[in-house]
């Protein structure tokens, strides 16, 4: 990877050379080293495996230039090369950015912060920066060891046959950025690093299925909290059994942190940008400044809190990365924006329909979320910027333990993992469906009865349904990550009335 | 020596790769397999916002990713008697763009990806080697080495199109992305927000091994997409869309007339999708009936039935439990001693396939380990025949590989992907299909997918839904979507349309990072049995 030092060195060279260019009224360059090293995990008790499937990598240098012509400040230029941080290059940038160029009436001109920014690019992670891959392979063994060990000690003699599968990933990824603009007094620049992995147990002959998760931004933190993880996800999924499978129809449901977390990641944090509000398709269309969820909940982007996986202090538009109350007490009261959709919003002539009565009459959403990240979530100079969450984090107040959780059911379900959750009719419909995988149980009088049978259940539900009037709230939030999402997710577990449910059959 | 020209480096490796290759693994102790993927790429595309143009792009770039396989007994310790010896893989792959127009710097960066590469797989042998000793296991680590067992190709396979995407004037896309969000735009003041994206793209792979390959294909792309918000007093409706062939610029300007997967051209396309939105937001929210119900499904929603329900579990890494911990398992497959291989999932009607030679979205000659593409039969008259594999998938399966395993780009690593994917053409008219229903349902046009772990059970949205009564369709409804058991409803087909379609599907996610697909999935009008599912 390159250095923060050669990036800003680079950023400060392409300055010089774009700031020489008479037409251009502005123009910002944006460069970032990343790399995404994961170690796949693959152990099939009774399927030839391999233990680790793969052990890769995915890296990416390079540059990507905006500019903005003097003869009409509507009119915008991108291009972005790989692999070339030279004088020459930022030349064919240039070429291609002019040809690429279009007028867009909502371009509002490029992220204006100018007042000088007190940062350390040295950001978290540093030790991970560090680490090398052999390390990560170890470590992944470490897991795969710990699941056969626990699984071998738990299970008899004789009877091994059982279908032990052993998935999941441990993934380390680290980038630096560093951003000039024709806007900005300095080279801005920050460096990040953190790892996460989740492993899945499932034991066929049981039909069960456990898990287990880290995320951390330190070397110590992942030696620490990722070895044991295969010996939990077995034990968790040993622990389940034989399953039982409820009647379909509507049940009192305590929805553990990873749905709540997949709910929050395909529906609710999508709605919650100022994209979404222009576009008309947000969960909460005409709603803003309303209560829309329960009085007790809160929502919140932070994408420096201490102790939090990911640490962003600066977006990739070069301004500082703030948190983000979304939702406070229930109410809408903030959006996720990068600097284009909070401008378009502000302009937009259909605001006040599509924000909503309650809605302020000039409402200012800050651009403090617009990212440029790869498909493993690390920052991209080949990714356009977009509005993107970092530490998106669920608070409940009044929240309780896990056991007067339990008890608050009653009779109902406990929903620890789900799968496939989208919005079935739209987005702004905030309707959803998926199907409970794993790490689940009936609950009986207040009390965890039985093991819920995996795969056997549907979901089908509403946002309202969920969070408009809970029975009771968690007052733990637990790390969560969603395959696919650049977000981490700090979650509580929820108790909602009346959840629908449908049966899945076993295909016959 | 510089280039100027990224798509060189692809000839230039074609003539130096393997020997790179070759001297790579006789200097690394242990290496018993060793390939080369890299790619150029050439790209260019717009968006436009409710008329208005909102971004372009011209992007050239280039990326390779390697693979190394460490023999663990050479390199670390000798296996047991009878035992394979434990492989230990590893991968390196990167985004160099315009470094590969250096060859010495792109000979030294190959050089080191194969070394990070050989690092991880030597590591990965030492480890997986104690750990099978220690545990006894004998066929943990062997799993990779089967896959060796057919004869490397050397081929170059030359793309098709009329309209060059490296020379497509950048006005003309920027044009017809503009044109067509406007035509959007003003076919109703119920259209509240549209999207439409254009691209044009030349891709140039080239696959090289110690083994012997030695390929070079190239693709162009042409694709479309469309996405549109309408809202009336009665409500409202997302609807989105792609078309897109293996074509140039000329499938967007002009249509394309192929029988298999025809398409509009672009404004027409974005047209289309408005109205409908626009006629679908007035439309009330179906109200589903209590029990299941006759369905007639058109090839658009099929299509995506086809993807979740056909495709996707018949890819042999996910059916052998790879993918447990994301994508999920299949139902195909128990365990390679129990499968449905041979045994009756459908009707005698249904029958459903992939092929790669097809011109479809998800053409191909050869896949991302070198192995000819080729029909896969997964349904033949009701009964599964078999999956999707790769090099060592089919070895764990004792199949003949089918040449499947591909990856997004040069610097991921390949997975086993559907190709073109989908239910094969019956004999019946699709109006009589539907004028023999007394009550039923007429789906049409899919939306979102939510699939059951082992893809034994799914929901998935329609875009309209019309009510049949007496054999005419009655009224439309919006928010409707089908729900049923896999099996139960492929043995319930009792009609199948003559009228097969293709449909291309932009971005299928797979993998860890997520890699996003193209390929084209569809099928025929088929009528059964289903339960609806409102707003």
């Amino acid at each position: 990877m390159l250095s923060i030092p050669a990036l800003k060195q680079f950023a400060r060279e392409g300055a010089r050379i774009l700031s020489a260019e008479a037409d251009l009224a502005q123009f910002e360059l944006y460069c970032s080293s990343a790399e995404q090293l994961v170690m796949r995990l693959n152990y099939t008790s009774d399927i030839p495996s391999n233990g680790l499937e793969e052990c890769k990598s995915i890296g990416a240098d390079g540059f990507a230039i905006r500019i903005v012509p003097r003869r009409n400040l509507h009119e915008i230029g991108t291009s972005f090369i790989a692999g070339d941080l030279s004088g020459g290059a930022i030349r064919e940038a240039l070429a291609r950015a002019r040809r690429a160029a279009v007028i867009d009436p909502h371009f509002p001109g490029l992220p204006d912060a100018p007042r000088r920014l007190r940062l350390d690019a040295n950001g978290a992670g540093g030790d991970l920066m560090r680490a090398g891959s052999a390390r990560l392979v170890e470590t992944a063994w470490e897991i795969v060891g710990g699941a056969i060990h626990a699984f071998a000690r738990k299970t008899p003699a004789g009877n091994e046959r059982q279908g032990l599968i052993v998935g999941g990933d441990l993934s380390l990824t680290r980038d630096r950025f560093a951003i000039a603009s024709s806007n900005f007094d300095e080279v801005r620049a920050e460096q990040a690093a953190y790892f996460s992995s989740s492993v899945t147990a499932i034991v066929e002959a049981l039909d069960t299925r456990g898990t287990a998760t880290a995320l951390g931004a330190s070397l110590p933190g992942l030696r620490r909290m990722v070895p044991p993880l295969g010996r939990e996800a077995v034990l968790r999924a040993l622990a389940l059994k034989q399953g039982e499978q409820p009647a379909p129809g509507r049940h009192r449901v305590l929805l553990g942190p990873q749905p709540i977390a997949e709910i929050l990641c395909y529906l609710v944090v999508p709605s919650l940008t100022t994209g979404a509000f222009y576009a008309s398709n947000s969960a909460y269309h005409g709603r803003f400044g309303d209560r829309v969820m329960d009085e007790r909940l809160s929502i919140a982007d932070e994408p420096a809190a201490r102790g939090r996986a990911l640490a962003r202090r600066i977006t990739c538009e070069g301004l500082p990365a703030r948190r983000s109350q979304l939702i406070r007490d229930g109410r809408l009261v903030g959006l996720l924006s990068n600097f284009y959709d909070a401008h378009r919003l502000a302009h937009d002539e259909h605001r006040s329909e599509k924000l909503g009565p309650q809605a302020p009459a000039n409402p200012v959403f800050p651009a403090a979320s617009g990212y440029r990240l790869g498909e493993g979530g690390g920052r991209r100079f080949d990714s356009a910027p977009a509005t993107a969450a970092t530490n998106v984090v669920m608070r409940a107040r009044g929240g309780v333990g896990e056991r007067e959780l339990i008890a608050a059911v009653g009779n109902g379900i406990y929903v620890g993992r789900v799968w496939y959750t989208y919005p079935i009719n739209g987005q702004r419909a905030g309707d959803f469906t998926c199907t409970i995988t794993g790490d689940s149980y009936l609950i009986r009088n207040g009390e965890i009865a039985a093991p819920l049978r995996p795969n056997a259940l549907r979901i089908n539900a509403n946002l309202d349904e969920i969070f408009g009037s809970p029975v009771a709230l968690g007052k733990r939030v637990e790390p969560v990550t969603v395959w696919g999402a650049p977000e981490m997710f700090y979650m509580p577990a929820t108790v909602a009335e009346a959840v629908s449910l449908s049966a899945v059959g076993a295909g016959d | 020596m510089a280039s100027h020209d990224l798509f060189e480096a692809v000839d230039f490796l074609r003539r130096e790769g393997e020997e790179l290759l070759r001297r790579f693994a006789r200097a690394h102790r242990g290496v018993s397999y060793a390939d080369l993927r890299f790619e150029a790429v050439f790209h260019r595309s717009c968006v436009a916002n409710d008329g208005e143009a909102r971004e372009s792009l011209e992007n050239e770039s280039a990326s390779f990713g390697v693979t190394v396989w460490v023999d663990g007994a050479p390199a670390v310790a000798p296996a047991p008697p009878g035992a394979e010896n434990f492989i230990g893989t590893g991968q390196y792959g990167a985004e160099i763009g315009r470094l590969a127009l250096h060859r010495n710097r792109l000979v030294a960066a190959l050089r080191f990806g194969l070394n990070e590469a050989y690092q991880r797989a030597r590591a990965s042998a030492r480890a997986g080697t104690a750990l099978r000793r220690r545990r006894g296991l004998e066929s943990l680590g062997s799993a990779a080495g089967g896959g060796l067992r057919f004869a490397p190709v050397r081929d170059d396979v030359p793309a098709a199109f009329r309209d060059d995407p490296r020379t497509l004037d950048p006005e003309a896309l920027k044009r017809i992305a503009r044109e067509a969000s406007a035509g959007a735009r003003g076919v109703s003041s119920a259209i509240a927000y549209n999207a439409v994206a254009a691209l044009s793209e030349l891709r140039r792979e080239l696959f090289v091994s110690t083994h012997g390959a030695a390929i070079t294909q190239a693709f162009a792309f042409s694709q479309g997409d469309c996405y549109v918000v309408a809202q009336t007093p009665r409500g409202h409706q997302e609807t989105y869309d792609t078309i897109g062939q293996q074509r140039g610029f000329e499938a967007l300007a002009d249509g394309w007339s192929g029988d298999l997967q025809p398409n509009p051209g672009l404004v027409a396309f974005a047209v289309a999708m408005a109205r409908e939105a626009a006629e679908l937001a007035d439309a009330p929210v179906l109200k589903p009936p209590a029990s299941e119900v006759t369905v007639v499904t058109d090839p658009h929603f099929n299509a995506l039935l086809a993807h979740e329900i056909v495709g996707h579990p018949s890819e042999a890494d996910r059916a052998l439990k790879m993918e447990a911990a994301y994508a999920g398992r299949s139902w195909l497959l128990r365990s390679p001693a129990v499968s449905e291989i041979g045994k009756q999932i459908g009707s005698p009607m249904l029958s459903a396939c992939s092929d790669p030679t097809l011109a479809g979205y998800g053409h191909y000659r050869y896949d991302h380990e070198g192995t000819p593409g080729r029909r896969v039969m997964h349904i033949d008259r009701g009964t599964f025949r078999g999956f999707l594999n790769s090099r060592m998938t089919a070895a764990i399966l004792d199949a003949e590989p089918n040449g499947s395993a591909r990856a997004t780009a040069a610097c991921y690593v390949p997975l086993i992907r559907m190709s073109n994917t989908f239910f094969m053409a019956g004999a019946d008219d699709p109006a009589k299909i539907i004028g023999e229903v007394e009550h039923g349902y007429y789906v049409c046009g899919s939306q979102i997918p939510s699939i059951a772990e082992s893809r034994e059970n799914f929901r998935i949205s329609a875009r309209r839904v019309y009510e049949i009564e007496h054999g005419r369709l009655g009224r439309l409804y919006r928010s409707g979507s089908v729900l049923g058991d896999s099996k139960r409803f492929f043995m319930n087909v009792d009609a199948v349309g003559s009228d097969l379609r293709l449909i291309a599907i932009p971005n299928c996610g797979k993998g860890q990072p997520m890699q996003a697909k193209r390929m084209s999935n569809g099928g025929p009008t088929l009528r059964s049995l289903a339960r609806l599912a409102g707003g």
